[in-house]
């Protein structure tokens, strides 16, 4: 049976989510599957967040930011640039897959780019499989 | 938080929401959530009728939140806040979800797309529960300026500000007013005096007593935020400690200018060992003085001119200091008429012959018989002593490119094109004013092409070639495009501060200052007395860097916090 | 309860080091005021008791129980859930209750992997001898019982609902004085608080002094010379005291070691770690991806140094390898 893979997105609203949204207007299609929330800038991102909707059925999370350099917020993304390889080190302990959680640059007029980087991440979280985490962390309330 | 009232309006967008996502749908299941009261779909939200149906239902039906499913915010968030205003509830207790540019402009399959509406609608009333009343704050505007820097740049704001009737403080760090183009003499391609350039702006200053000049002076201390600035000035009057003075101004100019490339760093051009080997400032002076002539008093017969000392060059500056080329052909007119009898050499890289005017003075330079002999970049001509039985002082040797041929010609007199380079005291300067500046020491703007000459410091501007190297032209626009803001700030009166900020609890806050180095804003600062960190709102941008990186949890992010996110999460993975 | 009758109070520990026990103890001559104005009706380390003992007390019989020790296995998820049903109030005490404690890093392996490792895969088993344990086995007709090993470490509140939560490895002996005081007094807060420690992180009470945040390098405390007077985080030596509760004493910077985050998270915060994790990424003095990456690659076992205490309450709580 195959499954539908729940993406939640977060883009920073200066360059990723405007990316997105050029996206639309220029009706460029890509996969449903993907939930966008919105924050001011990718520095907001707290990798809470990204074990958060991992643990609440996410199968995979993206991050989207400023291309280095441009940050509405001067160095935002820098901030976002150094938390995600200690955060994906720390997933890999975790035990999880390496393709559930990406983190990418996405530029205002990069809207061709914002709708390939989504379909490529639903294809590979897709071939994962869904994610198991929320049903184990159910089941190892009822099963011991 | 007491009984929330939640609307819920799904907009069908004539048909761009509503012939991909069902949205009767999306209201069916929106008003299943708790406290959702009222789910409304219709075909237009952004219109006055729409508006009106928002409005009418706060006031009828007590709503205490608002949550509208169409178009991206980005579009119409204002629109909405608005409604919500009008209709008496705080703008900031309103959502939207992206059913269109995010949903039904990019996706195909109807029942998907509807699906995915409902999860974004969810998780924007799930959020817009934990929205709060936010009300924005006002500051007063001081109307006073301090610009740092006496050049061409600096004399302009302060002339432009202080004619606009706005008190000025002008610093200059040394005894004198004009800063490099005070060393200049005539001015490219329209050879100008500088010194009747500079004169102009002086009598004006002189005339006018909203500006209070300080020489020898220097910044010792900024503190506080737009509007509401502390600055203390050291003033060296011959007594040690320097006498300090400290006022208040709204806001800062930074035109420090810059300081000239070191020539005898390039080895290769013997400069302080050949005693004709000058730079272009030497050469300035000796054009004021009225006599070109060589160390041994000897008008010159071959005059070299060599380009990019120091600068487009992986040994020392990387950049184009811009207004070498057309100060070299400037060089070449003057020696020219000078001593018609002369030979000029122009040996360069490229010629930059960017600006009004250029072009022609870069042909009429060639009309007047000066020869170009291009040199390869990263490469440098060579200039030795000339033996005895030379006919000329000094021998340069070049690899000329135009005709792949390596050179040799004789100059009695050469000329360093010395580049500008970032003055020694620049980032003492911007840590002063909390600025930054790039690896080559010039200061960064707020956005190199929509915003020049304002920098992340809320109130601190920046002109002239302290930014990088530029022209007077360009110096002057900037100079005055800064007072404009400057301006157009004071004239507003107060500083409306958003109600969207970062808050630091004072009741969680350890101390750990892990905060205070992120905020490209300095906008978070350490009390030493309290150990704690607070947020100046004013200079907050709200972009959440301390928010997600405070260790204790200890910051808020206003309209965009911890449990709302988590809330957003949990709705679209519901 | 009134005047005359003394406080019930158990003291039990399930996956645990004996630590927290050895802790009530260190609040020295403190102990006997308490056995002096409390009936301690069950604390295995000290006192003899059995199980059946416990089962035969009336349901809140028990005015408190301090329950240190993660769940392991199921004797005790058993006991816990007796504890629960026979006391009035009952506490996690300590690091490995409140959080899972160190007994909790077995979150990040499984438990085939542990029995292997422990019986099958090791050079202290003879060669041929396949002997693993069972919960069940038969023996001249009678059937013996051992304790399930479950197949993760559970933090006290994961099994029954748990009233307050005395956080530390150990709790500093000062703190347990200060709880049970509380508990005799009647001053205790709402329900499910953290009590015993403070509401701000180690920094708050760190004599150390603070100023520019930012990093090159991890560094392990032997490889510098150390500044005593400075930040250790400042120096490159990981401490997780910002992100970690006060009321400790701040012993382990006082001791030139950097916090270990045995306290918990500060209120509010879900995850410690990765609020930490936030914290230190943040203050990388870099924009190179590359040099960013060797920066962080001195921190081989990131997951075990930031949830050392807490990693079945982590968000993930625990490995999902397939």
């Amino acid at each position: 049976m195959s499954y539908e893979p729940k993406i939640v997105g977060f883009l920073c609203n200066w360059c990723s989510y405007t990316g997105a949204d050029l996206a639309g207007t220029s009706r460029i299609q890509y996969p449903p599957n993907i939930r966008i929330i919105r924050v001011m800038c990718s520095a907001r991102i707290d990798p809470t967040f990204v074990v958060d909707a991992l643990a609440k059925g996410a199968d995979g999370v993206l991050i989207c930011g400023c291309h280095p350099g441009d940050c509405h917020y001067s160095e935002g993304n820098y901030k976002a640039m150094r938390r995600f390889p200690l955060l994906k080190k720390l997933l890999q302990s975790y035990g999880v897959e390496d393709d559930r959680v990406r983190q990418t640059w996405v530029s205002a007029s990069e809207g061709q780019r914002f709708a390939d980087v989504v379909t490529d991440m639903t294809e590979r979280v897709r071939a994962l499989g869904p994610s198991r985490i929320h049903a184990a962390l159910l089941a190892d309330q009822r099963e011991r | 938080m007491g009984q929330l009232k939640i609307g819920v309006y799904v907009c069908n967008c004539g048909t761009n929401i509503a012939h991909i996502v069902d949205p009767d749908a999306v209201r069916e299941t929106a008003a299943q959530l708790p406290d959702v009261v009222i789910a409304r779909s219709y075909r237009y939200m952004c219109s006055n009728p729409g508006q009106e149906m928002i409005i009418k239902d706060i006031q009828e039906l007590g709503l205490n939140r608002v949550v509208v499913s169409a178009c991206s915010p980005r579009m119409h968030e204002r629109t909405f806040r608005a409604a919500c205003k009008a209709g008496g509830l705080n703008p900031y207790l309103c959502d939207m979800a992206n059913i269109r540019e995010q949903c039904s402009w990019v996706h195909a399959d109807r029942l998907m797309a509807t699906e995915k509406a409902v999860g974004l609608t969810r998780a924007a009333v799930n959020r817009v529960r934990w929205q709060e009343p936010l009300d924005g704050l006002t500051a007063e505007m001081c109307a006073s300026t301090l610009v740092l820097g006496a050049g061409i740049a600096g004399l302009t704001a302060a002339l432009e500000l202080a004619l606009a009737g706005h008190p000025v403080y002008l610093v200059e760090k040394t005894d004198r007013l004009g800063g490099n183009l005070a060393r200049v003499d005539l001015t490219a391609p329209y050879l100008d005096s500088a010194r009747d350039l500079l004169t102009e702006r002086l009598e004006h200053l002189r005339e006018n007593p909203n500006i209070k000049v300080m020489l020898n002076s220097e910044l010792k201390n900024l503190s506080g935020f737009i509007g509401n600035f502390s600055a203390t000035v050291g003033t060296h009057n011959g007594h040690e400690p320097p006498e300090e003075k400290t006022f208040h101004v709204g806001n800062v100019i930074v035109a420090t200018g810059y300081r000239e490339f070191d020539a005898s760093r390039v080895t290769h051009y013997g400069y302080g060992k050949l005693p004709d080997v000058i730079t272009s400032f030497e050469f300035e002076q000796m054009l004021r003085s009225g006599r070109i002539q060589t160390k041994s008093g000897r008008a010159p017969q071959y005059v070299a001119i060599i380009h990019c000392v120091g600068s487009r060059s992986r040994e020392f500056h990387g950049y184009c200091s811009r207004v070498c080329c057309m100060t070299a052909l400037k060089y070449a007119h003057e020696i020219k008429s000078a001593l018609p009898e002369s030979h000029v050499c122009d040996v360069y890289i490229d010629m930059h012959a960017f600006g009004k005017g250029c072009e022609d003075f870069y042909r009429t330079s060639s009309e007047v018989k000066t020869l170009f002999l291009m040199y390869g970049k990263n490469e440098h001509p060579v200039i030795r002593k000339a033996d005895p039985k030379d006919d000329c002082g000094m021998l340069i040797e070049v690899d000329e490119k135009l005709s792949g041929e390596r050179v040799e010609i004789p100059a009695d007199l050469v000329i360093l094109m010395v580049g500008m380079e970032a003055r020694p005291d620049a980032l003492e300067v911007a840590r002063l004013v909390n600025i930054s500046a790039d690896k080559d020491g010039w200061f960064i703007e707020s956005h190199p092409k929509l915003d020049p000459v304002a920098t992340t410091t809320d109130g601190i501007y920046i002109a002239g070639t302290c930014a990088a190297p530029k022209d007077i032209p360009d110096s002057v626009a900037q100079a005055r495009a800064a007072a404009g803001r400057i301006m157009a700030r004071i004239a507003k009166g107060k500083i409306e501060i958003d109600g969207v900020f970062a808050e630091v609890d004072g009741d969680r806050c350890s101390g750990c200052r892990m905060c205070n180095e992120l905020c490209p804003y300095s906008a978070i600062e350490f009390d030493a007395d309290k150990r704690r960190s607070h947020v100046i709102p004013a200079a907050c941008k709200a972009c959440g860097a301390c928010v997600a990186a405070c260790p204790s949890g200890a910051i808020k992010g206003r309209h965009f916090t911890d449990q709302q996110i988590c809330a957003q999460i949990e709705g679209v993975l519901a | 309860m009134t005047d005359k009758k003394k406080l019930q109070i158990a003291l039990y520990w399930g996956a645990a080091c004996g630590g927290c026990d050895v802790a009530v103890l260190d609040t020295n001559e403190f102990i006997l005021d308490v056995a002096a104005a409390a009936d301690i009706r069950f604390w295995p380390i000290a006192t003899d008791g059995k199980y059946m003992d416990l089962e035969a007390l009336a349901d809140g019989e028990l005015d408190l129980t301090l329950f240190n020790g993660a769940v392991r296995n199921s004797e005790n998820e058993h006991v816990a859930k007796l504890l629960r049903q026979k006391s009035g109030m009952l506490v996690a005490f300590g690091a490995c209750a409140c959080m899972g404690g160190v007994p909790g890093l077995a979150n990040l392996t499984s438990r085939d992997e542990i029995l292997t490792t422990a019986y099958l895969n090791n050079a202290s088993i003879e060669p041929g001898n396949r002997t693993v344990p069972y919960v069940e086995t038969d023996l001249d007709g009678m059937k013996l019982e051992i304790p399930a090993l479950y197949k993760r470490v559970y933090k006290l509140a994961d099994i029954v609902d748990v009233d307050y939560f005395v956080p530390g490895c150990p709790p500093a002996p000062d703190q347990i004085k200060n709880v049970i005081l509380a508990v005799v007094k009647g001053e205790l807060p709402a329900r499910k608080s953290v009590v015993g420690a403070s509401d701000r992180a180690l920094c708050d009470d760190c004599k150390r002094s603070k100023t520019e945040k930012k990093t090159r390098r991890f560094v392990r405390p032997f490889e510098i010379i150390q500044d005593p007077e400075k930040c250790l985080m400042e120096q490159g030596i990981l401490c997780m005291g910002s992100a970690t509760r006060s009321g400790c004493g701040v012993r382990c910077p006082n001791s030139n070691q950097g916090c270990r985050g045995c306290y918990g998270p500060a209120p509010g915060v879900a995850d410690q770690g990765t609020k930490f994790l936030s914290a230190i990424a943040s203050i990388i003095d870099s924009k190179d991806p590359a040099e960013i990456d060797e920066i962080i690659s001195r921190l081989p076992d990131f997951a075990g140094y930031a949830y050392r205490f807490g990693m079945p309450a982590s968000t993930l709580q625990r490995s999902h390898r397939s």
